[in-house]
């Protein structure tokens, strides 16, 4: 009998971030060029379980997807039921560089989504000199909020459910079913008022706009991937944001919409082959 | 009220009485929606997650637990069979204010997923 295993392995590992002892978990799959995945708002690293199974992908790419702390499977640190959870712009990009650091990966490409593509943005600004190539996957410098995100976490209404119902909009209708509701549980699966966390650093504390002079491409490629279907990151917020960055690379994909690599893994594939064909060289 | 608004409501408000009517999921939700088709306001009453009546004649003083107004257009392009981008969701209507979402919206954003399906239920078929 032969075992149909996944190529996917999942480990654990522990650093500090801003002082705090963190154990951080992480899956990986492939060899070559490190590609470390960031997860959308509220998510975690599922979503580009899709990818680490693509051996095109994989064949070049060591491609690394972490759950942030209080996401999926990595814990909050400890004390943290004394605390609110908030996602600063600080705490995120010394998230990035200490994972990096503690895996020990020497200018790996980082992609990321929604806040991860906003973060990429911050990390081009601040540490091009430290990535091979960036990748911002529904990524702008700001955009217009579409709801209050005191509805994430009440007491009056199931925070899992609302997170869920509320993204699912942003799913683009061709997505198929079973990708769509794969990616609508992990919101629901995500832990009390996570999400919202998460977007005190898109809706409070990262307002980009005006603060990204200095990106050198040429040193690190910078690519801008959006879903014609996200109304919240939209194509427009998108390619005004590359209109500032010289030599950014925007591309908007048809018939996608904020969770590409996990809505629709087909489609997103044919968008980023081409982008990571020019990173390998 | 303009005659041709209100012709379009009326038409928007039986196409979706047609499909809304049955509809029904297992869920502990009762409300009272004020659905509203260009000029052309519906209050839709669900009770124990199933949709029990379509009031559509005008009450006065009749109260609501949240509404949604629409206009012809944003409803029409809502319901195609694949809605364009921009058009395929409550949330991204009310952003480009084809749709108005008013009330207390406890009870929509408790039973959000609920309503948002209620709401595509006239969706055209896909071919």
């Amino acid at each position: 009998m032969t075992v149909a295993l996944e190529p996917i392995i999942g480990r654990y590992t522990s650093f500090d971030i801003e002082g705090k002892r963190c154990r951080v978990y992480f899956e990986e799959a492939g060899s070559g060029i490190a590609l470390v995945c960031l997860h959308t708002a509220g998510a975690d690293n599922r979503q580009y379980q899709h990818l680490m199974n693509d051996p095109e992908i994989t064949s070049r790419f060591r491609v690394i997807a972490f759950d942030m702390p209080w996401h999926g499977k990595s814990y909050p640190p400890a004390g943290f039921q004394d605390t609110e959870y908030r996602l600063s712009t600080a705490l995120y990009v010394e998230t990035i560089m200490s994972f990096c650091r503690a895996l020990e990966l020497e200018r790996p490409v980082v992609m990321g989504c929604s806040i991860g593509g906003r973060i990429t943005l911050q990390l081009a600004h601040l540490h091009s000199d430290k990535f091979r190539a960036l990748i911002g996957i529904e990524a702008a410098d700001h955009q217009e909020p579409w709801y209050d995100t005191s509805w994430l976490h009440r007491g009056d209404v199931h925070g899992g459910e609302v997170c869920a119902a509320l993204v699912s909009g942003l799913v683009a209708p061709q997505s198929p079913e079973v990708h769509r509701h794969e990616t609508l549980w992990q919101y629901m699966q995500g832990g009390p008022g996570i999400f919202k966390g998460d977007l005190y650093f898109y809706r409070v504390d990262s307002d980009l706009r005006g603060k990204l002079t200095g990106i050198r491409t040429d040193l690190c490629p910078l690519y801008l991937l959006t879903g014609e279907y996200d109304f919240s990151c939209t194509p427009e917020d998108t390619i005004r944001t590359a209109e500032s960055i010289p030599g950014a690379k925007v591309t908007v994909m048809k018939e996608c919409g904020h969770f590409p690599m996990s809505e629709n893994p087909e489609r997103f594939r044919e968008y980023l082959l081409p982008v990571l064909k020019e990173i390998a060289g | 009220m303009t005659g041709s608004q209100t012709a379009a409501g009326a038409q928007l408000l039986q196409r979706f009485r047609a499909r809304a009517v049955s509809f029904s999921k297992p869920r502990l939700f009762s409300a009272d929606i004020l659905l509203q088709f260009a000029e052309v306001p519906a209050i839709v009453r669900v009770r124990q997650g199933s949709v029990t009546e379509i009031i559509d004649h005008r009450v006065p003083l009749q109260s609501s637990d949240f509404s949604i107004k629409g206009t012809a257009q944003g409803w029409t392009k809502f319901w195609q069979a694949m809605p364009e981008a921009g058009w395929h969701d409550i949330f991204a209507l009310n952003k480009r204010k084809e749709f108005v979402i008013e009330g207390n919206l406890q009870p929509l954003m408790a039973h959000l997923q609920y309503v948002k399906d209620l709401l595509a239920c006239a969706r055209e078929e896909s071919a």
